[in-house]
Parts: C-alpha cells; sequence; structure tokens
C-alpha cells in the first residue's frame, strides 16, 4: 500500500513555473486559473511587477494565497472568466490544471476570449515511459508526478502533446510558442517531444492574434 | 518564580472589562441627501493600546441592530459580552495585543450616538422623523470625525458584515488615504430586491402599529408590536433553512389544554425562540432607527452614473477582502464576489473567498475558524 507524499516534486514545479515567467513580460495582468497558494503569481509579482490574479476552488489554497497578498476569486473557473471582458488580460495561465477540468474545452476558449495570451502546461501522458506503463502494467503511472494511486488522486483526464496540438489544430487554435521538457522536467527536447518530454508548455492565441 | 511562566502567550484571552465613550463633535454635519446636524454624539469603545505613531488602529463597523460594544463586558456580572467578542481580544484575529480596536455607533442609531430619539436642541423636542435621511456614506463621515479626533490619520483596516460590510467598503472609496486594509463581509455594493422586500414588511410593521404615532411616541407607549414583529420576521432572513432544522426542529412545548384557543400559542420552539427575539429587540431597540437603517440598508447602491461599480471603485487605494457564506441567502456569496470581480477588472487589489457555513447570513457573527484565518491571513499580507 503506497502513502500518499506531498510536495516531493517541488523542485519540478520550480522549473515548470519558470518556463513559464519567462514568456511574460514586465508589467503584464496574468490570470492563473487553478492557481493554487499562488506560488507562480508570487513569482511574478516579485521578479516581473505584473498585476497578478489568482482563482482556485480549494479554501486552504485561497487563503494561503491571501497570507501572500495576491488578489484572488475563490470559485468555479468557468464563473470567474465570465465576469471577464474580451481581452481584459495579456496572459491567462493554466498550470497543471486542464487536466483536472471538467470542461476544458469551454475553459481553454473563454481563457482566448479574455486573453491575448494563454499558457498551457501539462504532464505529457504520451511520455515512452507512461505509455510503456499503460502497455505492460495496464495502468497509469504511481511516481513522483503522480505520487498517489488512482482511488486517492483527484480526476485527471490524460493529455498527451500529439492529443493537444490536434485539439489546437480543429479549433482554429494557434500555437506560438512551445516548449518541451524531459523526464527530468529540466533538459528542454527538440526530438519526438509526444514520445520524450514529460512536461509539455504551449503559449496559444486566438487565429487572428499577434 | 515569575506568575507570567504560567501564562501561554500565544493563548486566546478577553478584553475583559470595558467601558463606553462619547464623542461630542460640535462640527455641523452635512447629510448625502440633505439635512444638517449642528452638533452631535458618537458613542464608541475601544480595546488595546493605540501605538505612539498612531498606526495601529482598526475600525469595526456594525450591522443593522449592532452598536459599538464590540468585546468585553460591562462589569463581573455583566454575561452578555459584546457581539464579535470571538472575533476581538488577545491573540483573537483582531488581536488586541497587536491592534487598536474601535468601535462606534452609527449616527443615526439609538444606542448612545446622536439619531432619531435624541432631542433636537433647537426645538428642545426629540427630531423624530425631522431626523436628516441616514446614508451609508453619512455613517462613515461621522465615523471620520471620530477618527479624526483621535488623532488618527490611517486605519490599519477598516472591517465589517452586513451593513458594516456596506460601510467598510464605503470607507475604501470615500477615503482612499484613511484606511490601508478594507475586509467586508456577507455584504454586498447594493441590496437586492428580496433584501429590500424584507425590510419593507418590517418597516409597514412598524408604521401600521397606532402607537408608532407618525414617529412621535414616548418611552411608555411605543410600537413595541410593529417592532418585534419586524423583528421576528427579519431575524429569519438571518438564518438559514438548515440552520433553523438543526438548531430547532420540530421541537414543541406541551400545549396547555383547556384553553380551545391554546392551539395557537407559541408551541413550537422555533416560534418561542423567535418571540423571544422579537420582544428582547424592543427592549434596547428605537422603532424610529430600524426605519432610518433599514433604509439606509436599501438605498445603499455604489454604482455610478453608468450602472457599474467600476466607476465609483476608481478611487479605491486599499486592499479589499470580502467574504461571502455559503448559505446566506440574504447577501449571497454572488454579491459578495461581484465586489472583487469589478475591483479587479480596473485592477484593483482584491480577494474573494466564501466560507462554507449552515448558519445563513449571520455565519459572520459565529465560530468559524476560517473566517478567522482569512482575517489573520489578510492582515498579515503585505500591504
Amino acid at each position: 500500500m503506497q502513502t500518499p507524499k506531498k510536495d516531493n516534486n517541488f523542485s519540478k514545479r520550480k522549473v515548470e513555473l519558470g518556463a513559464i515567467s519567462e514568456w511574460v513580460s514586465d508589467g503584464e495582468s496574468v490570470l492563473d486559473l487553478g492557481c493554487g497558494r499562488g506560488i507562480l503569481l508570487e513569482k511574478l509579482v516579485r521578479e516581473k511587477k505584473i498585476y497578478g490574479v489568482g482563482v482556485d476552488s480549494d479554501f486552504d489554497k485561497i487563503s494561503r494565497a491571501i497570507k501572500r497578498g495576491l488578489n484572488v476569486i475563490h470559485g468555479d473557473i468557468c464563473e470567474a472568466l465570465s465576469s471577464f471582458g474580451d481581452k481584459s488580460f495579456d496572459w491567462i495561465v493554466c498550470s497543471r490544471t486542464l487536466p483536472e477540468l471538467e470542461n476544458p474545452e469551454l475553459v481553454v476558449k473563454e481563457s482566448l476570449r479574455v486573453a491575448h495570451r494563454v499558457a498551457v502546461g501539462f504532464i505529457n501522458h504520451g511520455f515512452w515511459i507512461n505509455r510503456l506503463n499503460y502497455l505492460f502494467k495496464g495502468e497509469r503511472v504511481v511516481n513522483k508526478v503522480y505520487p498517489d494511486p488512482w482511488w486517492l488522486s483527484r480526476p485527471t483526464n490524460p493529455i498527451s502533446v500529439g492529443a493537444f496540438k490536434d485539439f489546437c489544430k480543429s479549433n482554429d487554435i494557434t500555437i506560438n510558442r512551445r516548449r518541451f521538457l524531459g523526464a527530468n522536467w529540466r533538459t528542454q527536447i527538440k526530438f519526438m517531444p509526444d514520445l520524450f518530454s514529460g512536461y509539455a508548455i504551449f503559449e496559444l492565441t486566438q487565429k487572428n492574434e499577434k | 518564580m515569575n506568575n507570567s511562566d504560567y501564562i501561554d502567550r500565544d493563548a486566546e484571552g478577553e478584553v475583559g472589562i470595558v467601558d463606553y465613550s462619547d464623542f461630542s463633535c460640535s462640527e455641523p454635519l452635512d447629510f448625502a441627501l440633505g439635512g444638517r446636524l449642528e452638533s452631535f454624539n458618537i458613542r464608541y469603545e475601544t480595546y488595546g493600546t493605540l501605538n505612539a505613531d498612531k498606526s495601529n488602529a482598526i475600525l469595526v463597523c456594525h450591522a443593522l441592530s449592532g452598536d459599538h460594544h464590540c468585546a468585553g463586558v460591562y462589569s463581573i456580572s455583566d454575561r452578555k459580552q459584546g457581539w464579535w467578542n470571538n472575533i476581538i481580544g488577545p491573540n483573537k484575529p483582531l488581536d488586541t495585543n497587536k491592534y487598536f480596536v474601535i468601535g462606534s455607533n452609527c449616527i443615526g442609531g439609538c444606542l448612545g450616538s446622536t439619531g432619531p430619539g435624541s432631542i433636537n436642541p433647537a426645538t428642545g423636542k426629540p427630531y423624530n422623523m425631522t431626523f436628516p435621511i441616514v446614508t451609508i456614506k453619512d455613517m462613515v463621515a461621522a465615523q471620520k470625525r471620530l477618527i479624526d479626533y483621535l488623532g488618527i490619520s490611517r486605519l490599519k483596516l477598516v472591517i465589517g458584515g452586513s451593513m458594516g460590510g456596506m460601510q467598510a467598503l464605503e470607507w475604501a472609496v470615500d477615503y482612499p488615504d484613511s484606511a490601508e486594509k478594507i475586509i467586508a463581509l456577507a455584504t454586498t455594493a447594493y441590496q437586492n430586491a428580496q433584501a429590500i422586500a424584507f425590510n419593507e414588511v418590517g418597516r409597514s410593521a412598524i408604521m401600521r402599529d397606532p402607537l408608532w404615532n407618525g414617529g412621535s411616541y414616548t418611552h411608555s407607549s411605543f410600537p413595541a408590536d410593529g417592532l418585534s414583529t419586524a423583528r421576528m420576521m427579519a431575524h429569519i432572513t438571518y438564518l438559514s433553512k438548515v440552520g433553523l432544522d438543526a438548531k430547532f426542529g420540530r421541537h414543541k412545548r406541551n400545549l396547555q389544554s383547556g384553553d380551545p384557543n391554546s392551539i395557537f400559542m407559541p408551541s413550537f420552539e422555533i416560534e418561542n425562540y423567535l418571540h423571544h427575539q422579537g420582544e428582547s429587540f424592543v427592549n434596547r431597540f428605537d422603532a424610529n432607527t430600524y426605519l432610518y437603517f433599514t433604509k439606509a440598508l436599501d438605498i445603499f447602491d455604489l454604482r455610478g452614473k453608468n450602472g457599474t461599480l467600476e466607476e465609483t471603485f476608481a478611487s479605491v487605494k486599499a486592499p479589499v477582502l470580502t467574504v461571502g457564506f455559503t448559505s446566506d441567502w440574504l447577501f449571497p456569496p454572488s454579491q459578495n464576489r461581484e465586489i472583487v470581480n469589478a475591483l479587479i477588472r480596473i485592477k484593483k487589489r482584491a480577494a474573494y473567498a466564501e466560507v462554507e457555513s449552515q448558519l445563513g447570513h449571520d455565519s459572520f457573527l459565529t465560530e468559524s475558524p476560517r473566517l478567522y484565518e482569512l482575517i489573520r491571513n489578510f492582515l498579515d499580507a503585505n500591504a
């Protein structure tokens, strides 16, 4: 029996945050969907002097983000998005949020309405080890990223790089920039990212947006 | 050995025995909707110690039936603590070891501050219905006089729930440089139609009571029936269905047999509870103040000429935290969130959090570790 582990992938989280925050310019406005305790926003406020807003449905996380002095809205992501006008933020960030949503398509489309650019980061379930795990064990991996077995985990849609690109293509969503990180989330992967990247980050815009 | 060795320095304490003070302002107060008081009194209490540079003051704004007595007791035998005793005190969320906490009775009130029941010095008679129409803006303007009098140029925090939350928001709008942070609980930027409807029924109960007499009544003959009925009904709106069922269910007291009308005597516990609430209310609250304050709630609307909150919030400088309570159907969570949404749309500093609670609108007055945590975290954050 595995016992749940907490925060053992914190250094990975830092790497992931570093990659997203590189794309954000000084003084921009950022809406972080699924902001958690506000680690990314705090970093962006400190390093880039952004105007940041976080949304999360978890009270304890919102409370911790408030302690960080952040702007936050406790509640549903779609409800929060619906209260903002078109292009009212420079960025929307969905860092590891998408797989846990009930309506990821709506959230991506609404995000493209509300922000000029949308940064989406997710675990690549097409990563070769994940594929082998399904092939030989017939189940999702249990590792540092997914420390808990399925019965202790929140519902997750497994997304792969390939499937995400297909989604963007069929919805006329432009992928401006992409970053693929290896299994260690450090090394950048250029070759066959669908197979060799453990984590993927995309910058999305609406088709006519530059 | 020193006695203090036994004291747990983090344990919550009580502010203990307190007393109120009166601030008599001789500078006229002009009311937002017309009318003026040449002079007025504001009754207030303070807890904790004002520091040397007067930078640790917190103003607590009370709700419709609240007052300046927020914490502590008036004597050793006094069993009724101030209405927010659970929030204010040593090591409590509004920590009187750190902060100087001020509670004041709103202008128009009946518990020490000048209101409809006060004597108009010009006539020697009570103002009654000649008292100027009171708005939330006027309440805050009078509080600002008190804060100035106390020599405080900038409050650390203005906090309140319900009508007190409206005052906290008004502070953010009207005196952006005088409050460092704002917390508004279970409140709204404008009353919804349902809330106005309930207030109107309450006012009707008072004004249809023959003893109301156009607002002219005496201490011995006043509209007690109307006021207690208004309070009974209003009290239901402060609670929730789940909360009422949990507390009272269908519990009954035994009926006295014999009298054929006894079936219509209050027998359900909830009936007895409401009658008790109504009766105890008339002993401490004035019917005209009830009319004035409920009207102040109803006409409160922070939206500007174009109907948006954004235009009004343009002046706000302080970070604002609003908190909604899930079972509050009088000032529902959505109305609290709407305030923060509007502030964020114009790139202000704001946070909205929702506290799960089954106790309805009155949740903000009850034991709530989550609310305590939010207040502490928001106060601790860098401004």
